[in-house]
């Protein structure tokens, strides 16, 4: 390869390895909390958000700047992630979700009512297709957009809007929240 | 229809995850409203229900991987710069540079050929040398972070051969910010050769700074051999342990910063508290 485009090449990985850093401190928490809601447990997800920047580093070389945005292509890797995690498992169909610790100091009576929310919650979220998860975690948790959800999910965004109005109402069903 | 409210609903997801509130989204669509609001509220239950705050140390103990990674993957390329493709790709106006360069290597770079450096030392606990790292006050206060990756420490052994003492730090990565004034943090610890040194360096791999008012990072420049160098004089023994504190500074020059060596601080008569790092090293 020609000196020049060697040093191309370096330089737009170095580029590429800025943008990653530089997403770190906002996008691990965006991480950890989609993988929490596919995978129900709070350390495994906090491991599989520090994985994603890992796996992203190693194959920086083949992200390209001008394909999708970089924090959609840091989902599609915890996406993969996530399903090999699940390969390994058990093939369990009910993800329990861990209990979320709830701050010292909290009034017992709200506690109560926000521990009873809570089960609720849980339960509904359990009753969901691993598919449906999906698509609430990379809306709601990761914040990312329809077309770059089914970026991920290879669907087009119209079907992401389906599977999220589907498993919304569902949640609305199973959580009792009325017209 | 169905299509129409999809999007509507689409949107309203967008709006509220940007931080909008369920009101003003209800307010722009009334024709919806009343199918809109209940899937809205089950959206920002399992929203907030489901959200957890990662832990501070598993996510500094991740960047700390990161942060190491990427030393590597600086390291590996400086390793794999091929040299011949480069300077055959060179164009005619650059030959008699490379000429006296290659004469200038000839004449004072031979020593190192005929007599390289010896084997680098090993890390041990028990070792007679520490090496620290702290940073003298100057810009360190505009950071939120500012990480640099050690790749190499070298020890100028000035009697016998006057060779260089070369070996990698045992930890790579510091963040400066935990290390202002007289804090410093040991990045190895092991047995070196007795006798006087003269002359310190480190090889700086790469930096990664954060400023605290933008939340950004930053770019902050190095030497362009990345070669922190130092002379200062100080004496090994086997009947103690000589700590050596490498005091790094970052200086604001304008618009941008700049990491220097602080010989003035540094050495091996400096007093210092020691600090561990962010992953507990």
């Amino acid at each position: 390869m020609p000196a020049q485009a060697n040093t191309g090449k370096t330089e737009a990985t170095k580029r590429k390895e800025a943008k990653l850093v530089s997403l770190y401190e906002e996008y691990y928490d965006k991480i950890a909390r989609y993988a929490f809601v596919r995978i129900g447990n709070r350390t495994e997800a906090e491991d599989l958000a520090g994985e994603v920047f890992l796996k992203a580093l190693e194959s920086l070389e083949s992200y390209k700047e001008r394909g999708i945005p970089m924090q959609a292509w840091l989902f599609k890797i915890a996406h993969n992630l996530v399903v090999d995690h699940w390969r390994k498992r058990t093939k369990r169909k009910i993800v329990p979700i861990d209990t979320v610790q709830i701050e010292a100091g909290t009034d017992p009576a709200a506690l109560a009512e926000k521990n009873i929310q809570r089960e609720r919650v849980i339960k509904a979220m359990e009753e969901l297709t691993q598919e449906q998860r999906e698509v609430l975690g990379l809306r709601f948790f990761a914040g990312l957009t329809s077309k770059e959800a089914g970026n991920i999910l290879h669907k087009s965004d119209g079907a992401v809007r389906e599977m999220q109005r589907a498993a919304i109402e569902k949640l609305r069903k199973l959580l009792v929240i009325e017209h | 229809m169905t299509n129409n409210f999809d999007k509507t609903l689409d949107e309203c997801i967008d709006r509220i995850n940007r931080g909008e509130s369920l009101e003003s989204c209800l307010a722009d669509y009334p024709d919806y409203a009343e199918r809109l609001e209940p899937l809205l509220r089950a959206m920002l239950q399992t929203k907030e229900t489901c959200s957890f705050e990662p832990s501070a140390s598993a996510k500094m103990a991740a960047r700390q991987r990161v942060n190491a990674a990427l030393g590597q993957l600086e390291r590996r390329r400086a390793e794999r710069q091929p040299l011949f493709p480069r300077v055959f790709s060179w164009s005619k106006a650059w030959v008699p540079v490379a000429v006296l360069l290659i004469a200038l290597i000839g004449y004072f770079g031979l020593r190192p050929v005929l007599f390289p450096a010896a084997p680098g030392p090993q890390p041990s606990p028990e070792g007679n040398f520490a090496f620290l790292i702290s940073d003298d006050v100057n810009a360190i206060g505009d950071f939120q972070r500012l990480d640099i990756s050690i790749s190499k420490i070298g020890l100028h052994l000035a009697s016998g051969d006057g060779q260089w003492i070369e070996f990698d730090p045992e930890v790579e990565v510091v963040d400066l910010t935990l290390l202002p004034g007289d804090k410093a943090q040991e990045i190895w610890r092991g047995d070196v050769p007795e006798g006087q040194y003269t002359k310190v360096f480190i090889y700086v791999s790469n930096v990664n700074g954060v400023l605290k008012e933008t939340g950004r990072p930053v770019q902050v420049k190095l030497p362009s051999n990345k070669k922190l160098q130092i002379s200062e004089p100080f004496e090994v023994t086997s009947q103690s342990v000589t700590s050596f504190v490498y005091d790094v500074t970052v200086v604001a020059a304008g618009s941008q910063y700049i990491l220097k060596p602080q010989a003035g601080q540094s050495g091996a008569d400096q007093s210092f508290e020691k600090v561990v790092g962010r992953g507990g090293d």
